[in-house]
């Protein structure tokens, strides 16, 4: 069950009219297509997509999950927004109301355990090892959990364990971290006792109906049995501009953990069928990712480039993200920007941040103001 | 339009003179253009005029273009009616000039027979264009034409457009009259049909040589050429593979290319096609040259008027040199090795 309701409301105008697991990423995909690929690549053939807020273009990506090998005659990708009932309307309130909205779906196919996943982050993870290690250590329900630094740890929901992982305590956001696990939002329960706890939940008019604040402290409290998994590799939430910002540039380094050539665990996502990109004989490019369907002439160093994107001659780009079918003018500066996607930048037109570290977003909103030529 | 023409592609081409290019492959499967193979520009001229049914009538080694066209998906000719069909030879013990194209089709006369649209476009597979037959149609019915054929600066395109009830005439007379294909009834100047030329002003070109096929390539460098063939409202379609876009290193010099998905590109490009997932390494140096999908080029090459198939490995500091006029040609899955292999 992946939760792709969220708003992402950081992210400012990226997130105006589209869902945030819908935010274009890495040159060529939108974040869901991380989760999405993860689960065709664990073995995960039976998806559900709960969607709400800005649906329209993530419903029409997601389609019937052809992209991702999960059009099946069995199974496969439904997308489950929330509905009317003959009794009340049902928003999704929180994480688990979502899914509790939903159990006629799981009843449907009455699994052994049920995956809950974000569609909010950017990471690479086989979901059948966590599985395994679900049932190696007998557990009700298992959290996915990863180093952070110390320092950032006060930012996490963060799991303290026993040396066996047994989870011992939850702490949100805590002052002074007794650990530097933290949730990444990935949870595998029993099925029948996540059907348990979320009619028990739906029944308690207090509760906020989140996992986290809500079912999972409840367990504990219950004494259930809940094992924290470590995950080992590049896990990334890319809630605000500036995390987005990062975790594209993560992409240029040669030491990326977050392969994206690795040809056994690819990242499937809907391919636009534009034409190769054409770098032309004045262009100078380097350190960059490009994606097909663009036109190169200017000069670009350390920048992700997304389908449909021109560069016009003479104009430099450097620490960007451009995202697609965006036009660079002739002769523009643009630097530590997100320019999203279809802007038209005019000739001449610079661009760069005013403060050390910060980085621009620019929509058709912010492009005027944001312009200093 | 759409329910009144039926694309038949006739994919039997063989030139002697590309077989450098097809000894595991048809013509229609040649790689082209860093990420397509011939057959998708008429394929997808086809769909984006409407066409919803196209017949393909291949003769040899089929697999790659089988393999590509798959169930028709990526040109949305997967449908419950209508839709891609495939027609290999079913003979394959006649020699292989024996049999032409209605030969080949009267093998399949039933697939006609059952067709429901009135005309019939037949082409080749080796034409590089982006054309809307939709006027050709049009053109045919106001003219009153038996037979339409498209030419293109006065040569034949090798493109008809006929009525499906006088393709299957001639198929069925094909021992009387002799005529063996299409170009036949409209070469001879005795036929009772009416023929009439359309003319096609835009860019073609038809791949029947190497030069051909290095000339097509090296056009694509020309903006005023790609940008008659990559339209937004006409896009040639092909097999989409799920590779990650290109990674430009720190030291990558790239002038005057066109690069497909999937490459990782260490060295210096100039004036080159490169299709998806090939490799260049630190210190190459590619020029004037065509390099197919997942080719690995290794440190400090030095390319210059080559054509790389698929899957080729040019070990470190191999140099390879053809002209302009006689590019060196390395087959599917070679490897070369050694200081210098010139021609």
């Amino acid at each position: 069950m992946l939760l792709a309701g969220g708003q992402g409301s950081r992210l400012n105008s990226l997130t105006k009219d589209l869902a945030k697991p819908a935010v274009p990423f890495g040159g060529k995909y939108r974040i869901i297509d991380f989760p999405l690929s993860n689960c065709t690549n664990s073995g995960i053939y039976t998806v559900g997509v709960l969607t709400q807020y800005q649906p329209l273009i993530l419903n029409s990506y997601i389609g019937i999950g052809s992209a991702w090998d999960l059009d099946r005659k069995d199974g496969g990708v439904t997308v489950l927004p929330p509905y009317t009932a003959s009794t009340e309307m049902k928003w999704y309130t929180g994480t688990a109301s979502a899914i509790y909205q939903n159990l006629n779906y799981l009843h449907q196919y009455n699994p052994d355990y049920v995956l809950i996943l974000s569609g909010d982050h950017i990471y690479k993870m086989n979901y059948e090892l966590m599985l395994e290690h679900h049932i190696k250590k007998g557990a009700d329900v298992t959290i996915s959990v990863i180093p952070v630094p110390w320092e950032e740890a006060n930012r996490f929901g963060i799991l303290n364990t026993d040396e066996e992982l047994r989870v011992t305590e939850f702490d949100e956001k805590p002052k002074n971290p007794k650990s530097n696990l933290a949730s990444m939002g990935i949870y595998i329960f029993k099925w029948k006792m996540l059907e348990e706890y979320l009619e028990q939940d739906n029944l308690n008019s207090s509760s906020s109906h989140d996992f986290g604040k809500d079912i999972l402290p409840q367990m504990l409290k219950d004494r259930k049995n809940l094992f924290a998994y470590p995950f080992k590799g590049y896990w990334k939430d890319v809630g605000t501009v500036q995390s987005l910002w990062e975790a594209n540039m993560d992409l240029l380094e040669d030491s990326n953990e977050l392969n994206l050539f690795d040809q056994n665990w690819r990242i499937y996502s809907v391919n636009p069928n534009q034409p190769p990109q054409f770098i032309s004989q004045e262009a100078k490019l380097t350190d960059s990712l490009v994606n097909e369907g663009c036109v190169i002439k200017g000069n670009v160093s350390r920048t992700v480039v997304f389908q449909g994107v021109t560069i016009e001659t003479d104009a430099v780009v450097k620490e960007s993200v451009i995202m697609p079918d965006a036009v660079i003018g002739k002769g523009c500066l643009i630097e530590k920007a997100i320019v999203s996607s279809g802007i038209n930048i005019p000739d001449g037109s610079v661009i760069r941040p005013k403060i050390d570290g910060e980085i621009l977003l620019v929509s058709e909103e912010t492009l005027e103001e944001m312009v200093t030529n | 339009m759409k329910k009144r023409l039926l694309g038949v592609i006739d994919a039997t081409t063989y030139s002697e003179n590309l077989k450098d290019l097809t000894p595991h492959r048809s013509v229609a499967a040649i790689p082209f253009g860093g990420r397509y193979r011939l057959i998708d520009f008429i394929l997808s001229n086809m769909v984006n005029s409407g066409i919803q049914s196209v017949a393909i009538f291949p003769k040899y080694e089929y697999r790659s273009l089988m393999d590509h066209l798959g169930s028709g998906k990526n040109w949305d000719l997967n449908r419950k009616r209508d839709g891609l069909f495939f027609f290999p030879s079913p003979r394959l013990d006649k020699p292989v000039f024996g049999i032409d194209s209605f030969e080949h089709f009267a093998a399949n006369i039933d697939f006609l027979n059952r067709s429901t649209q009135d005309y019939c476009l037949i082409a080749s597979a080796n034409t590089i264009f982006n054309m809307d037959f939709y006027p050709v149609l049009e053109w045919h019915m106001e003219q009153g034409c038996d037979i339409t054929e498209v030419r293109n600066a006065g040569e034949s395109l090798n493109i008809f457009l006929v009525k499906t009830s006088l393709l299957l005439e001639l198929i069925h007379t094909r021992n009387e009259t002799g005529y063996l294909n299409m170009r036949d009834v409209v070469k001879d100047i005795n036929s009772p049909y009416r023929l009439c030329y359309y003319p096609y002003e835009g860019y073609a070109l038809t791949v029947d040589s190497i030069d051909h096929y290095y000339l097509a390539s090296m056009e694509l460098l020309n903006p005023m050429v790609w940008k008659q063939l990559f339209l937004k409202d006409r896009p040639i379609l092909t097999k989409v593979k799920d590779e990650p876009p290109t990674h430009y290193s720190k030291n990558a010099v790239v002038h005057n290319s066109m690069i497909a998905n999937g490459a990782i590109i260490e060295g210096t490009v100039e004036n080159s096609i490169i299709a998806r997932g090939v490799k260049i390494a630190k210190g190459a140096i590619v020029k004037n040259s065509i390099i197919m999908q997942k080719t690995q080029i290794g440190e400090n090459c030095i390319l210059d008027h080559v054509i790389l198939d698929k899957d080729v490995k040019v070990e470190s500091g191999v140099s390879i040199a053809g002209t302009k006029e006689v590019p060196r040609i390395l087959q599917k899955g070679s490897i070369a090795k050694g200081e210098c292999v010139n021609t």
